[in-house]
């Protein structure tokens, strides 16, 4: 805190934390392109097995399946959460801090243990594993993400434009229209986005809840990774990684401007 | 009140897709046999819980569980939390905003991947065995994956972007002045840390515990591909109950006396910390 050295061997430490983060996923990019499948030394440089990754038609089926289940949860989710932003700041501050304990629920408790509840429940009703199960699953563990991103956009921003807007005669939906929505809409796109990467990955939601014989992507990976090494896995994990990076690179544009539409009035 | 109203079918979600089938779990624990969609409930029993506790199986994974949850935490813990002092108070701001992108990375990558780039790091003749084995500190062609330690390391591996993340947004919140303050009134760095940093950190940290040591204890996945046949933990043995033997009324009787457990653990941590914070 006070000396030159010891913040010294605070950055070398957070350098160093960084390096144990990133260096598998680096190696397995760097193994994307070797020629020996087992991602062991020398290093020979091939593309041999993204051919191979693109060749292949299991793979190409279970991506564009969890493409579309994450698009659709995403979207569902950053409309429910974003009206869940809104209305609850109406609410009295009690039921306002029930509401965001039970929505911290679905991320705390462990996905195998809200997952097989929710099997359970999907069994009883008679529903089973379906597609629409697999859906409300998935839907249930993002959404808590698109309500604090939006959440959290409300409580950061000013909201004296709209008091303004409204005295000077918009009506509801005109103020919600063209002040509230800009003010949120780095939020609700934001929460979107972690919804959309979220879902794609949720492994044990759909493991658990998707209809006999489909695999998402995440599934058809796990047997891969469980029944021995497929070369092509590590072009595959190179192309999600690599798409990941971009996302994030996304995000953190959008973050930069906590009031898009106050820096918008202010005179530069 | 009536304003209030867009928040109602999210309510209604979490209330459906979370809370009663979570509650539902006790219920469920009393089913006799398995719970297929087009089957009738058979029948009600505790024989579930009876056999449960009636051999060492199922206690002892729980305990294991719980063990390599606070200890995948404790390290988690260590690792990150200089690294978010860093990451808060000594990066320059400019280049803050690029590095806290770059610890969600991790965060947005699946599970499964890392899992994998893990086993290709260390397999047999992978890259640190043969590291290893040009030191002599081990034979290149042994690995220690499909044990424990390899469990332990993924998770570590897995959750350290959430501890870090939950650290720092407490510590960013700590003002340089408050610091100036407690170093011009004659405190040294260990009592400053004690009685400024540590107890203004408390709520990232608790969130942190939160956010690791619950899902750690409920790890399937992780057990399943890479810790062999020692590595099994209570996931597994629900996991199986749901995906192999078919038992799910066993399953849920096992989910639930977890649930318990791990509420159980989460309110110790909390009077715990909450007696930390009185120092």
């Amino acid at each position: 805190m006070h000396s030159k050295g010891f913040n010294r061997t605070m950055r070398i430490w957070l350098y160093a934390t960084y390096f144990i983060l990133f260096a598998p996923i680096a190696v397995i990019i760097i193994m994307s392109f070797n020629k020996t499948p087992f991602g062991m030394l020398p290093f020979a440089f091939t593309l041999e097995w993204y051919e191979l990754l693109f060749t292949g038609e299991a793979l190409i089926e279970s991506a564009l399946l969890s493409l579309e289940l994450s698009f659709a949860v995403a979207l569902s989710a950053m409309l429910l959460g974003t009206a869940a932003a809104l209305g609850v700041q109406y609410l009295p501050r009690r039921a306002r801090s029930l509401f965001m304990a039970v929505n911290n629920v679905p991320i705390v408790i462990p996905w195998l243990v809200q997952a097989v509840a929710l099997l359970l429940i999907f069994n009883m009703t008679g529903l089973g594993r379906s597609y629409t199960g697999m859906y409300l699953g998935n839907l249930i563990v993002v959404l808590p993400y698109c309500v604090m991103m939006a959440a959290a956009r409300f409580h950061e921003a000013d909201r004296a434009p709209e008091d303004a807007a409204r005295l000077l005669g918009a009506n509801r939906f005109k103020v919600f229209w063209d002040v509230t929505l800009p003010m949120l809409l780095p939020g609700v796109v934001a929460g979107g986005l972690m919804a959309f990467m979220v879902c794609f990955n949720a492994f044990a939601m759909q493991y658990f809840l998707a209809p006999f014989g489909v695999n998402t992507l995440p599934m058809e990976i796990f047997t891969m990774i469980r029944s021995g090494y497929k070369p092509d896995m590590n072009a595959l994990s190179a192309l999600l990684i690599i798409v990941t990076l971009a996302v994030v690179l996304l995000l953190n544009k959008l973050n930069r401007r906590p009031n898009a539409l106050s820096n918008r009035q202010q005179p530069s | 009140m009536k304003k209030a109203l867009p928040a109602l079918p999210s309510a209604a979600l979490f209330l459906c897709l979370s809370l009663v089938p979570l509650a539902m779990l006790a219920l469920f624990s009393f089913v006799a046999g398995n719970l297929s969609p087009a089957g009738q409930i058979s029948g009600f029993t505790a024989a579930n819980f009876i056999r449960a506790f009636s051999s060492w199986t199922f206690p002892r994974l729980l305990g294991k569980s719980v063990l390599i949850g606070l200890l995948v935490t404790a390290i988690c813990i260590i690792i990150a939390y200089p690294a978010a002092w860093a990451l808060a108070k000594v990066v320059k701001e400019r280049r803050r905003s690029l590095m806290m992108s770059l610890v969600i990375v991790p965060f947005f990558t699946s599970q499964l991947l890392l899992i994998y780039a893990i086993m290709t790091l260390f397999q047999s003749k992978g890259l640190i065995m043969t590291f290893f084995g040009m030191l002599n500190l081990a034979d290149p062609a042994t690995s220690i994956l499909y044990s424990n330690a390899a469990v332990v390391i993924v998770l570590v591996y897995e959750y350290l972007p959430y501890m870090i993340l939950s650290l720092y947004t407490s510590l960013e919140g700590i003002g340089d002045d408050l610091l100036f303050a407690s170093r011009s009134l004659g405190a040294g760095m260990w009592f400053t840390f004690r009685r400024v940093v540590f107890p203004m950190s408390l709520p990232g940290l608790l969130s942190g515990i939160l956010l690791v040591l619950v899902p750690v204890t409920g790890s399937f996945v992780e057990p399943e591909l890479i810790g062999g046949a020692s590595g099994m933990m209570v996931g597994s043995l629900i996991n199986s109950q749901f995906s192999e033997v078919l038992n799910m009324g066993y399953g849920a009787a096992l989910s639930f006396v977890f649930l318990v457990a791990l509420a159980g653990i989460m309110a110790i941590i909390n009077r715990g910390m909450g007696r930390a914070a009185g120092v």
